[in-house]
């Protein structure tokens, strides 16, 4: 089964989620911060990465920034509420850069485009 | 007594608030830390971008967007505005809208993540304004664009997300406010003289001499007379010219010269000041203007913009230009601590 890790530290986005992309058939992590996902990064090896960017400590770019120094071919897609994100160019290292919607189209679209 | 001042291009007014007045040492320039970690715009992280439109340095037959480039241009991945479609411009009563088309480019000034431009070669640098040139009059042949827009921000202040060294350029469907105000201003000044106001500007600050930074044969650097902020600059040639695409090799080599001395005073006045640059050039697809006259104009990120400027128009300057300037002409022979006018 491929292993996504799903970082945002909001509970309620981790709820939808998980059982979204549990009912398409994906193992789903949780990390909460960006510490708790870099560590999880490390130690559960997922196919690909789901990340928030504002989170308290860490923030998404930052964490962006450290995943793709250990594995640069991992698809990692920012999930943002935040559309002005897009004019950092840190986050050029993602794969896909989506802005958050109650019906999740774009991104289980991209999820399908890296996973299948 | 703080003084006001009318900039003769636009109109604009500014407050040199003398009581205010600062040393170069006043300013603090918060460090930002680097955050590290993987960079987009290094050598061997090419996929990570969109596929270069212009590269120099790679060696003749070796392929593109792969390493041994010295400067890359490529496409915003995520750009503001997006190159495929139709303006289609409507009205929706009263107001206009049209669908957001232009061209958005990243220049990636140097292959090394830690390279800061205003120390790089000469010849470095001028490979980069070569490469302004060489976008502009590959954008200049869309007709929906009407302008391109140049720029830089460095140091996260002014609005650098990311520390490896780079600029942007953005192809426009319309011209900007500002552009718009300077053609006009340049115009209603030369209807009344005759003469390009910006070339009387030279003469008079050569002639002055207080407002002025450095000059080479072909450029100048010079304090505006009325500046936004401390230590404003602004680099114009010498000769008449309207168009920043217009010049050649030997003429972007003196720019580099002048662009280098002047962004090194700068960082020698205040160590690791956060600026802008823009390029204020002619329209797309015009012909030289005897009105107008390109420049770049330097802006370093040292005050803010709050409600008095927001609600006014007017910008408080807690220094003058011409004291800046002597900062400027002493800073690279004194140094920040010892610089005194």
């Amino acid at each position: 089964m491929r292993k996504i890790l799903l970082v945002d530290d909001e509970e309620g986005i981790q709820l939808l989620y998980q059982e979204e992309f549990q009912d398409e058939g994906y193992e789903v992590i949780s990390a909460f911060t960006g510490e708790e996902a870099l560590e999880k990064f490390k130690s559960e090896v997922p196919d690909l990465v789901i990340l928030d960017i504002q989170m308290p400590g860490m923030n998404g770019i930052e964490v962006l920034r450290q995943m793709k120094m250990i594995a640069p071919q991992l698809p990692i897609i920012l999930s943002t509420a935040y559309h002005e994100y897009t004019q950092d160019l840190s986050a050029w290292a993602s794969d896909e850069f989506i802005v958050k919607s109650p019906d999740m189209l774009k991104l289980k679209e991209a999820v399908r485009k890296y996973l299948g | 007594m703080p003084e006001l001042r009318k900039d003769p291009v636009l109109g604009r007014w500014i407050i040199i608030a003398q009581e205010r007045a600062k040393r170069p040492t006043d300013f603090v320039v918060a460090e930002a830390p680097s955050m590290g970690g993987f960079c987009p715009l290094c050598p061997g992280n090419e996929n990570t971008t969109p596929p270069e439109v212009l590269a120099y340095g790679r060696s003749y037959g070796a392929p593109a967007n792969t390493p041994g480039w010295l400067v890359r241009v490529v496409p915003n991945k995520y750009p503001a505005l997006v190159i495929e479609g139709n303006l289609d411009r409507q009205a929706e009563g009263l107001y206009d809208k049209m669908n957001g088309i232009g061209a958005h480019e990243v220049v990636i000034e140097s292959p090394r993540h830690e390279d800061i431009f205003a120390r790089l070669p000469l010849s470095h640098m001028a490979v980069i304004f070569q490469a302004f040139r060489s976008r502009i009059h590959d954008l200049e042949r869309d007709p929906r664009f009407l302008y391109v827009l140049v720029f830089k921000n460095y140091g996260r202040a002014a609005g650098a997300s990311l520390e490896h060294s780079h600029s942007q350029l953005v192809a426009l469907p319309i011209l900007p406010r500002m552009i718009v105000s300077e053609l006009q201003g340049t115009l209603e000044y030369y209807k009344y003289k005759e003469r390009c106001i910006y070339c009387d500007i030279i003469r008079q600050e050569i002639q002055q001499k207080v407002r002025v930074v450095c000059q080479n044969d072909l450029f100048i650097t010079m304090t505006p007379f009325a500046p936004r902020t401390p230590f404003e600059m602004w680099i114009l040639p010498k000769q008449h010219e309207s168009g920043y695409h217009n010049h050649n090799d030997e003429q972007l080599a003196s720019l580099a010269d002048i662009f280098s001395e002047t962004l090194r005073r700068l960082d020698a006045c205040i160590p690791g000041v956060p600026y802008n640059f823009v390029l204020h050039t002619q329209p797309l697809r015009t012909e030289n203007m005897k009105h107008f006259h390109w420049h770049f104009e330097i802006v370093p990120k040292l005050t803010s913009i709050a409600g008095f400027e927001w609600g006014s128009g007017f910008y408080i300057n807690p220094m003058a230009p011409e004291e800046a300037a002597l900062y400027l002409r002493e800073s690279l022979e004194k140094g920040p601590q010892e610089a005194r006018p």
